[in-house]
């Protein structure tokens, strides 16, 4: 077994920086809008894998309904954009198209502050947050551990998404939320296809990625790790193993709706296939390719794996074979790279005398035995 | 019932008449235990006499069906794990778990409970100057040159060493040992021996052993446990000579040889 941070924080830092100056200055090389956009779809990709990162890999809760944060974010924007939409795509008295084809006569209740964008964007990072919070009393409290708190987060996204679809006269159903206006804020319109979207979402997944990193730094990020490792022993030094269980579970279900929020930005829709269990395993494995115990691991897992699968069914050539070329790969560096495609940087060794100064002391340790007192 | 009555006054641990029942299997009946502060307190007892539920009743693992449990004049009894190490306790398990992916230096820092809280710790970084009092504490174990290495990749001693170390970071006032020697060489239990023997007066320990020999280096006062009910308490010398703890020893290869 190896340590997790076998790099300095600095080390760590620069690799975190130069990161972020790569996707901020990609744009400058770019001129094809449409791939652009996809760019940022994969940043998005990035960001919610790395709030997965938080809760899976530094505190062991595999969350699998991370969807049900991701989609809820989703729609809490595109109901905001939906209720600006131009008149003439909305229905009578403002109402949005399918309520009034779904004969609903008044805007429902919980819509309605969904007039103003503050409350939107608020509502897109605290509702997952305190249905997270709700979650993780009840079941951390409880003591679940393990595979059935993974069970339990897979019933609720099943639970919601149909819902979801199910409601349609309030959600849209099936179809989900379309012919969205572009967020307009601060000057600046945010549709699909502008540089502004692009940037509003490489800065929010730099920021993210650094806040993630102090968090994991932190000593509450340490006591996340030792739960990770050993949660009844760190009982009995003192800390309330569910409080931090929970406290991860809600960082990661805010981050993860903050990434929703701006999926609907790039795809200019919400969609129920967003809130379902396919885009739950999807992080799963961006997250495991990656390295779900490194955040930036994680984000650049998304981004390869989304770009690799983007690029390979793009190209006539591997049209019928690309979700197996995907499959294998998933499992090869599932197998031969258990930390993940980031252990690969962490073996670069780098002025590693400090490592191996701590390696031979053990050697040394464990032949002369031990000399206390 | 006890087999000596205990004095009430002065004692910062009191067990009064526990039962634990696992699934209807009584494997503790009416336990009452005292242990005074600053004492070494030695509790041995053939397998299975319920020594490590004892110690699991104390430290919250296991609540008993009924008895009361007073920590320094509190009851605790009823109190959540995190709740009661916050009282001042601290265990030892008889499996060694240490956190295997963190770093030994990283343990510590685990141990070193100052605040418990989730959002306070977010804004603590580091050891938060308590630096030197680790490099000290893996000195008196010997793992000092091992700071950075994964616990995971200890050997069994210095895993052993490693799990005092993080008893001593935590500075409980209680501390509950379960088995410490168990695998260790002849000189490292000399090593821990000494090193209980300095920890007596400041904390008060209740080691649970098997090894008479490490027994008679360290203890002053031996309760032996038997099918769940103190059997007998005293002095070493009282200990070895008393007939019912003979019989129950008998067919366990003696008191020595347990
Ligand atoms: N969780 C449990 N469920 C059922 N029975 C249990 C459980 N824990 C302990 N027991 C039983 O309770 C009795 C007391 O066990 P305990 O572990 O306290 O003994 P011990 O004195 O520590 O023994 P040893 O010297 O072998 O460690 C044993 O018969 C054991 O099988
Ligand atoms: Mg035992």
């Amino acid at each position: 077994m190896e340590g997790q941070h076998k790099h300095p924080i600095w080390a760590k830092l620069v690799g975190y920086a130069a990161f972020c100056v790569v996707i901020l200055i990609l744009p400058l090389f770019i001129t094809d809008d449409y791939l652009l956009n996809k760019l940022a779809r994969y940043l998005v990709f990035g960001l919610v894998a790395m709030a997965l990162s938080i809760s899976w890999g530094y505190a062991g809760i595999l969350n699998l309904g991370q969807a049900v944060s991701f989609g809820l974010g989703s729609y809490c924007m595109a109901m905001a954009l939906k209720l600006r939409t131009i008149p003439i795509q909305t229905g009578a008295e403002g109402l949005p198209d399918f309520m009034v084809w779904n004969n609903v006569k008044s805007l429902p209740w919980f819509w309605e502050p969904f007039h103003s964008y503050g409350f939107a964007i608020a509502a897109g990072v605290l509702v997952p947050t305190i249905l997270a919070l709700l979650i993780g009393t009840f079941v951390f409290r409880a003591r679940v551990t393990g595979v059935y708190v993974s069970i339990i987060t897979l019933a609720l996204l099943v639970v919601i998404n149909l819902v979801v679809i199910d409601r349609q006269r309030l959600t849209g159903g099936f179809n989900g939320l379309t012919d969205l206006a572009p967020l307009e804020l601060f000057g600046l319109t945010f549709d699909p296809y502008a540089h502004a979207t692009y940037y509003l979402i490489a800065v929010s997944l730099g920021a993210a990625l650094f806040l993630g990193l102090a968090v994991v730094h932190s000593k509450t990020g340490l006591i996340m790790q030792a739960i990770r490792d050993d949660e009844n022993r760190v009982r009995y030094f003192g800390y309330d193993v569910a409080a931090y269980q929970t406290f991860a579970l809600c960082l990661s279900a805010a981050v993860a709706g903050f990434a929703g929020m701006l999926y609907t930005l790039v795809m200019a829709f919400a969609s129920p296939t967003f809130l379902a269990v396919p885009v739950s395993l999807s992080i799963v494995i961006w997250s495991a390719v990656g390295g779900r115990a490194s955040l930036l691991g994680s984000a650049m897992g998304a981004i390869i794996v989304t770009g690799v699968q983007g690029s390979l069914s793009d190209t006539p050539a591997f049209l019928e074979t690309w979700t197996l070329i995907m499959g294998a790969l998933f499992i090869i560096v599932v197998l031969f790279l258990p930390r993940g495609l980031i252990s690969l940087v962490d073996r670069i060794p780098l002025g590693g005398s400090a490592r191996r100064r701590a390696a031979a002391a053990t050697g040394a340790a464990s032949r002369s035995g031990i000399n206390a007192g | 019932m006890p087999a000596r009555a205990v004095a009430t006054t002065g004692a910062i641990l009191e067990l009064r008449d526990i039962t634990v029942e696992f699934a209807g299997f009584v494997a503790i009946a009416g336990l009452t235990l005292d242990v005074h502060e600053g004492e070494l307190r030695c509790l041995i007892g053939p397998n299975g006499a319920g020594k490590t539920t004892a110690l699991d009743v104390i430290c919250g693992k296991v609540k008993p069906a009924s008895g009361k449990v007073v920590l320094g004049g509190r009851e605790i009894t009823r109190l959540e794990e995190h709740q009661i190490a916050r009282h001042g306790v601290g265990r030892k398990f008889q499996v060694p778990s240490v956190f295997r992916d963190l770093t030994v230096r990283q343990n510590m820092e685990v141990a070193l409970c100052r605040a418990p809280g989730v959002l306070g710790n977010l804004f603590r970084f580091g050891n938060s100057g308590a630096s030197e009092q680790l490099e000290k504490l893996a000195e008196l174990v010997g793992l000092e040159e091992a700071m950075d290495v994964a616990a995971g990749a200890l050997s069994h001693g210095q895993t052993q060493w490693l799990e005092i170390a993080l008893l001593l970071a935590q500075d409980a006032r209680l501390i509950l040992m379960d088995e410490p020697t168990a695998g260790m060489t002849a000189h490292e239990t000399a090593k821990t021996a000494e090193l209980f023997n300095r920890l007596k007066g400041r904390h008060t320990l209740i080691v649970v052993e098997h090894d008479m020999g490490f027994i008679k280096e360290i203890s002053d006062i031996i309760s032996v446990m038997h099918q769940g009910r103190l059997l007998a308490e005293g002095t070493v010398r009282e200990i070895e000579t008393n007939a019912e703890v003979r019989a129950a020893y008998l067919g366990s290869g003696g008191i020595s040889g347990a």
